[in-house]
């Protein structure tokens, strides 16, 4: 069980830079996410973390050791990786002894060892098979299996359902988050997947082109993004970013008009709010364009039309009907909406200090 | 083992990386040697290339400087390919090559390609056969030529030995160009066929332009074994129409006379050398057959 | 699907080819071995001087000739040619076997048969070149892997060379350094301190020198069968085995071996079967007094010094192939029961 450091870690190859000066804490018994589009380096970030990348440049800590030099079977981790990495000519049970055997665990204890980490992922009825007798959802507890059998200091796993079905994927992630819970591992988790982000993490960190976008919890992230990035990457759909001007508390763009917002900002911003946090309205609102188009999801309607240059959505009720080319009006509270530079797309306060 | 891991510092201890270049070092000079020093030793006379008191004579050629006034001489080549007419055995082996290049080649790409688009039960055991016939020894295939063609009166001849080094290098051929073609998406034919086009127009107008690299890579080993081949060509030609292997082989029976041998040397050198070339220029399409057949068959 | 016609115009080429030259020459070779060459019609000729009159036997061209003529095959001999001296020695051999001071006088003395001599190195020739040239050919792969990229290209060139040149030649230039007179034979020589260590007095060294031969010939191509397979290693199993614990060794034992076995199955199957017919080296190194192999009888029998011997030749030809499905059995009975299972599935 350990803290995991990282200290201005940087990785670079030639001229291409994939993490810059990257420092974070992972708390013991923490499960943290990266989260990200592909190529922003989270993944660099875990394999750097556990010892199959070299570090150009920054410390990585394990514990209380720097651990930089140190082989990955040397640093007391266990990873799961996207295509599970199962040893094709080793039964299941095998599969999952594997650490013990190369690691010289008295052979008395593997037996055991084996069955209890079985148990954990509900495989003991599968032990004699082998990987290319076994579903993708079953290959995969494997992999948690050969991953636990051992009890190492820190967990990573490098998107390990990206591979599943969506139905699979849902089961899955319950079951890696009652295991984490119940093992008390400091977990490293990589996905381009927000909803699993949120659905996993204690804390959840954002990246992009290599640089982290925002720390914080799940609920932090969701609620007050830290840039533009953040904003569209995470909820679905997107958050709404609409390119227009302040003055005076009051926002303005093509179809829209908001008032009530922070005298701190001025001259061209980027206004963001969720969805579900604007309705549709008879009349008046901030917002009167006509439809673009309408998407009945069944649970609720999505209605979709144009503010500013964006095309902005909309939760309604799922009986609300409208025809393309109908004009609706929308309100949008202001102490539900977002503002960013527009240049840098960093956060700026939404509302004056005194409203928070 | 992966570029991941000589990425990592400090992760392959000094002394194995010693030990494995050192290791490829002398591979490299076992494979390279014999033929450094036979193309060295070409050029200098008997007493030097076998040289019992000093290998150093073989280098520097010192018997040579003595019997003929230079380091270098080009004896040997003169009694190969002058003397003993090794010019006549390598016209007839680029006839001979090439011929057996062209049909086989022809030869194989339609049964290759029948073979690969089939999907029909009698065309796996149509290989399997084909590999047995591989597994047969030329030698004893030879032997049951002999009487018939000494009756029918081809006995001798070129395209009598053509036709047999085509036949029996087929299931290679075969297998090789077989491999080529199921690497070739389905679609292409299928696309061909919906347009119009014949099995055979498709074949020759569609999948063959696209097939080219497998079939250069296999033109080459055709090549490479008509040109090798020894136990055909030394049975099966007249003295006059060898060529050049067998040629060498019969140079080898009058060889006890001194003098005589740098002659073999000579054309073992000159025999060697067409080789050499197509190597360095095809290196790529010979790895490329070697590891097809292994990773599909 | 390919309709059944269509198919067979494709083929025809190819498999006439292969039926005519391979399939009935095979069949023809099986009938002459049934067959000895006629021998000559004796006759006896009576020559009479005033003295008296002398028998003497002498031959008859003309009927033998004739003989010859109208059964070309030779006369019959059904199985006897197996059975005689230079083939199987069914007689020798049960006498051998009967009266023998112990195996390894029986051993010996049956290796003095000419066909068993042939056999006995064709075998060790065929099972120890073929696993020794795979090791090396692994062992190099595994090590130019880890080479700079840059060697890479220069490495394989003169790796293939080996293999690629004509095999007559390549014996030849081996033979000529390894001979008594070549630069390896005379500074062994040297270094030994002994004159008559030389290949033509010693069957042992004859052997080990065809077989140093054979490894070098053969490594080249498992070399580059198996540094293709090498960069086909999934990269995710290798890195969880870094992971979990394995060391250099381990990972090369339980990672890249268990990947690489359907190769090296290939590998060994078409080196079993080439090896097993080997012939080339025997002539370059002239070598027949010390070792000789089945094929290499075959052509001492068709370039007889006074006949062609074509029953004797044909003889060990059939019992050469018989050597050599016993050898492909395995195989071909497991492709066999894979593919009734796929069928049946």
């Amino acid at each position: 069980m350990a803290a995991i450091r990282l200290d201005k870690v940087t990785k670079r190859w030639r001229n291409f830079v994939a993490v810059e000066r990257l420092s974070l804490d992972i708390a013991d018994r923490e499960f943290l996410v990266l989260l990200g589009p592909s190529g922003c380096g989270k993944t660099t970030t875990m394999r750097m973390i556990a010892g199959l990348e070299a570090v150009t440049e920054g410390e990585v800590w394990l514990g209380d050791r720097v651990v930089n030099d140190l082989e990955p079977k040397d640093r007391d981790i266990s990873m799961v990786f996207q295509s599970y990495g199962l040893y094709p000519n080793m039964t299941v049970y095998e599969n999952i002894r594997f650490p013990l055997r190369v690691r010289k665990v008295p052979r008395e204890l593997h037996h055991e060892k084996v069955m209890d980490a079985a148990r954990m992922v509900e495989l003991t009825d599968l032990l004699e098979r082998r990987p290319a007798q076994l579903s993708g959802g079953q290959r995969q507890r494997v992999a948690l299996g050969r991953a636990i059998v051992r009890r190492p200091a820190a967990f990573l796993m490098d998107e390990p359902l990206s591979n599943l079905d969506a139905k699979l994927r849902v089961s899955t992630r319950a079951q890696i988050k009652h295991l984490q819970h119940t093992l008390h591992i400091t977990t490293v988790y990589v996905t381009h997947d927000q909803i699993e982000a949120m659905t996993l993490a204690d804390r959840v960190v954002v990246m992009n082109r290599g640089l982290i976008q925002q720390v914080g919890t799940p609920t932090d992230i969701y609620d007050r993004p830290a840039n533009t990035f953040v904003a569209s990457f995470i909820g679905s759909p997107a958050m709404n970013l609409i390119d227009g001007d302040i003055e005076d508390g009051v926002f303005r763009a093509e179809n829209i008009r908001i008032s009530g917002l922070s005298r701190n900002a001025n001259g061209p911003v980027t206004l963001g709010f969720r969805a579900e946090d604007a309705s549709i309205v008879d009349a008046g609102g901030e917002i009167s364009s006509e439809i673009y188009s309408m998407e009945l999801l069944g649970e609720s309607t999505m209605a979709n039309f144009r503010a500013g240059a964006a095309l902005v959505s909309i939760k309604s009720n799922k009986d609300y009907r409208a025809q393309i080319g109908d004009v609706v009006h929308a309100k949008v509270p202001a102490s539900l909406c977002h503002l960013f530079e527009r240049s840098t797309g960093e956060r700026i306060a939404a509302r004056d200090a005194a409203t928070p | 083992m992966t570029a991941a891991e000589s990425d990592l510092p400090g992760r392959r201890p000094a002394a194995l990386i010693f030990a494995t270049n050192a290791f490829v070092v002398l591979w490299l000079v076992a494979a390279a040697f014999p033929f450094l020093w036979t193309l060295w030793g070409s050029f200098k006379v008997e007493g030097d290339f076998f040289s019992r008191q000093s290998f150093f004579d073989a280098i520097f050629g010192a018997k040579t400087y003595l019997q003929t006034g230079s380091h270098f001489t080009l004896d040997g080549y003169y009694g190969a390919w002058v003397v003993n007419r090794l010019w006549r055995a390598s016209l007839n082996t680029v006839v001979v090559t090439f011929c057996v290049t062209v049909i086989s080649l022809t030869f194989g790409t339609l049964g290759g390609y029948a073979l690969a688009r089939s999907g029909r039960r009698y065309a796996f055991w149509l290989l399997m056969a084909a590999l047995v016939f591989r597994a047969m020894p030329h030698i004893t295939l030879v032997s049951g030529y002999l009487l018939p063609f000494f009756e029918l009166n081809v006995w001798g001849v070129l395209p009598t030995a053509i036709i047999v080094l085509v036949a029996i290098n087929q299931p290679f051929t075969l297998w090789m160009l077989h491999s080529f073609f199921l690497s070739i998406p389905k679609d292409l034919d299928e696309s061909a066929l919906i347009d119009g086009c014949t099995r055979f127009q498709a074949f020759r107008l569609v999948v063959v332009p696209v097939m080219w690299p497998g079939v250069v890579t296999t033109g080459l080993f055709s090549f490479l074994l008509g040109y090798n081949d020894f136990a055909v060509t030394s049975m099966l030609l007249s003295q006059d129409n060898q060529t050049m292997v067998p040629k060498l082989a019969s140079f080898l029976g009058s060889i006890e006379e001194t003098g005589k041998v740098m002659y073999a040397v000579a054309a073992v050198v000159s025999a060697t050398a067409p080789i050499f070339a197509i190597v360095v220029v095809f290196q790529r399409q010979i790895v490329s057959g070697l590891t097809a057949g292994a990773v599909k068959g | 699907m390919v309709p059944n016609r269509t198919f067979f115009f494709f083929i025809l080429p190819s498999a006439l080819a292969m039926l005519i030259f391979i399939a009935i020459p095979i069949v023809s070779v099986a009938i002459q071995s049934l067959y000895v060459e006629h021998e000559k019609v004796l006759i006896a000729v009576q020559s009479c001087t005033p003295f008296g009159c002398t028998e003497s036997v002498g031959v008859d061209d003309s009927a033998t000739a004739k003989l010859r003529q109208e059964q070309p095959l030779g006369k019959f001999n059904g199985l006897g040619t197996y059975a005689d001296r230079a083939h199987l020695a069914v007689a020798e051999v049960s006498d051998i076997l009967g009266h023998n001071a112990g195996f390894w006088d029986a051993a010996t003395r049956i290796y003095k048969l000419p066909f068993y001599r042939a056999l006995v190195f064709t075998l060790a020739y065929a099972l120890l070149v073929t696993p020794l040239a795979m090791a090396l050919g692994f062992a190099i792969a595994l090590a130019v892997n880890t080479v700079s990229p840059l060697l890479k290209g220069a490495v394989i060139f003169f790796s293939l060379l080996p293999m690629i040149v004509t095999p007559l030649i390549g014996s030849l230039m081996v033979y000529w350094m390894i001979n008594a007179d070549g630069v390896i034979g005379a500074s062994l020589q040297a270094l030994f301190n002994d004159p008559n260590l030389y290949l033509k007095a010693s069957a042992p060294l004859t052997w080990i020198v065809l077989f140093a031969y054979g490894v070098w010939t053969n490594a080249p191509f498992s070399f580059i069968v198996f540094y293709a397979g090498l960069q086909t290693v999934p990269r995710d199993t290798l890195e969880s085995s870094m992971v979990d614990g394995a060391n250099r060794f381990e990972r090369v034992r339980f990672v890249i071996l268990p990947h690489l076995a359907p190769l090296a199955t290939f590998v060994a199957l078409v080196q079993l079967m080439d090896n097993f017919r080997v012939f080339e080296p025997i002539v370059g190194f002239n070598s027949q007094a010390h070792a000789t192999s089945l094929s290499y009888s075959v052509f001492s029998d068709l370039n007889g010094q006074f006949s062609q011997l074509f029953g004797s030749a044909a003889a060990t030809s059939m019992l050469t192939i018989l050597g050599v499905l016993i050898l492909l059995a395995p195989i071909l009975l497991r492709t066999y029961r894979e593919f009734s299972n796929k069928a049946a599935a």
